[in-house]
């Protein structure tokens, strides 16, 4: 006999990712998930952006995601603002930041307290786009060193994110890199994403995005 | 990607649903449905699955079936709906950029066959 069954594979992940949302939603806490390949400069645009809204009195947390160290941990806790690391190690290793992984880091904060929790996923772009966080918004990082085509091999990635920012962008004038070719990309892809052109070495661009995101907030 | 984990996934949701059921006698099949976005592999799929699968009492003779499912869009401007084999979201009736996916993201186990 045939059963009817019609059910999501990831529904674990996703009712947990909804529960996230209500929890934080009734705090009035907003969650930024931040994913990228490795190197593309999410650390250094959290170390260079974050204090811009320190600045403006926004409450800042960060769950920072890797496989193991706890390096960017580390370099965020210099901003005096609470972190959350994960190790995926412990979990096997896993590539990705689930919803499983978000709901105990959560606990770290007292989010009565939090406007924004920034999630620094694991470098990878390929997973992370695969599992719902539990986040209101995801951004994907790509450097100008990476190649126009990204968009192009990574649909499901830049589909899920509602912002792009393009790093590294101080290089542009020692590299043979079409950034409007890129800009083109990530629109034929998703083009309903808001496109941000920075520099985490020059600062170039921040301010901008720091306004986008407060405007975000509230 | 991550084959192995959806594969573990699948088994799970199956036995839950025999349970709920209070189903007697062995899987013989489970359709599986994979939006052609999220990149599965259906060969990767069944290897991960056909290697889980004995350390279930009542899917250890299972086969999984994938089904792709395209992914179709519709535009906005023009209506027009067509399956794209590249993930372009641009209407080349109209040159719109205003598309809505109607299939292709999903991944769910639809049914299964029991004896």
């Amino acid at each position: 006999m045939k059963v009817q069954v019609v059910r999501k594979v990831l529904e674990v992940n996703d009712r947990l990712a909804d529960e996230i949302r209500e929890t934080t939603a009734s705090r009035n806490t907003v969650v930024i998930n931040v994913m990228s390949s490795p190197g593309s400069g999410k650390t250094s645009l959290l170390e260079r952006l974050i204090p811009r809204l320190l600045a403006n009195d926004v409450k800042i947390g960060v769950i920072e995601g890797d496989i193991t160290t706890t390096r960017d941990a580390d370099r965020l806790a210099q901003l005096n603002i609470p972190v959350s690391q994960i190790n995926t190690d412990v979990f096997g290793g896993d590539c990705h930041l689930g919803s499983e992984a978000i709901r105990p880091a959560l606990d770290h904060f007292d989010l009565k307290k939090m406007d924004l929790i920034f999630i620094e996923n694991v470098g990878n772009l390929v997973c992370p786009a695969e599992f719902d966080t539990g986040a209101n918004f995801n951004a994907v990082v790509i450097s100008t060193t990476e190649g126009e085509d990204k968009p192009l091999k990574y649909p499901l990635m830049f589909r899920t994110c509602q912002l792009a920012l393009i790093n590294k962008i101080d290089l542009l004038p020692y590299l043979e890199f079409d950034v409007e070719q890129l800009e083109q990309n990530i629109h034929t892809i998703n083009p309903d994403i808001d496109i941000f052109q920075v520099s985490a070495r020059t600062d170039e661009g921040l301010d901008v995005l720091a306004v986008r995101l407060l405007r975000m907030l509230s | 990607m991550h084959e192995l984990t959806i594969a573990q996934n699948i088994i799970t949701i199956v036995e839950e649903e025999i349970r709920k059921h209070s189903l007697t006698g062995s899987v013989t099949a489970v359709y599986f449905k994979a939006g052609r976005l999220n990149a599965i592999i259906p060969e990767t799929l069944q290897f991960g699955f056909n290697a889980i699968k004995r350390e279930s009492p009542r899917l250890s003779e299972a086969k999984l079936i994938v089904e792709e499912i395209p992914v179709r869009i519709r535009c906005e401007k023009c209506h027009t709906e067509k399956v794209i084999d590249e993930p372009i979201f641009f209407c080349d009736s109209c040159g719109s950029q205003r598309i809505t996916m109607l299939s292709g993201q999903e991944m769910y186990i639809d049914n299964f066959e029991i004896e």
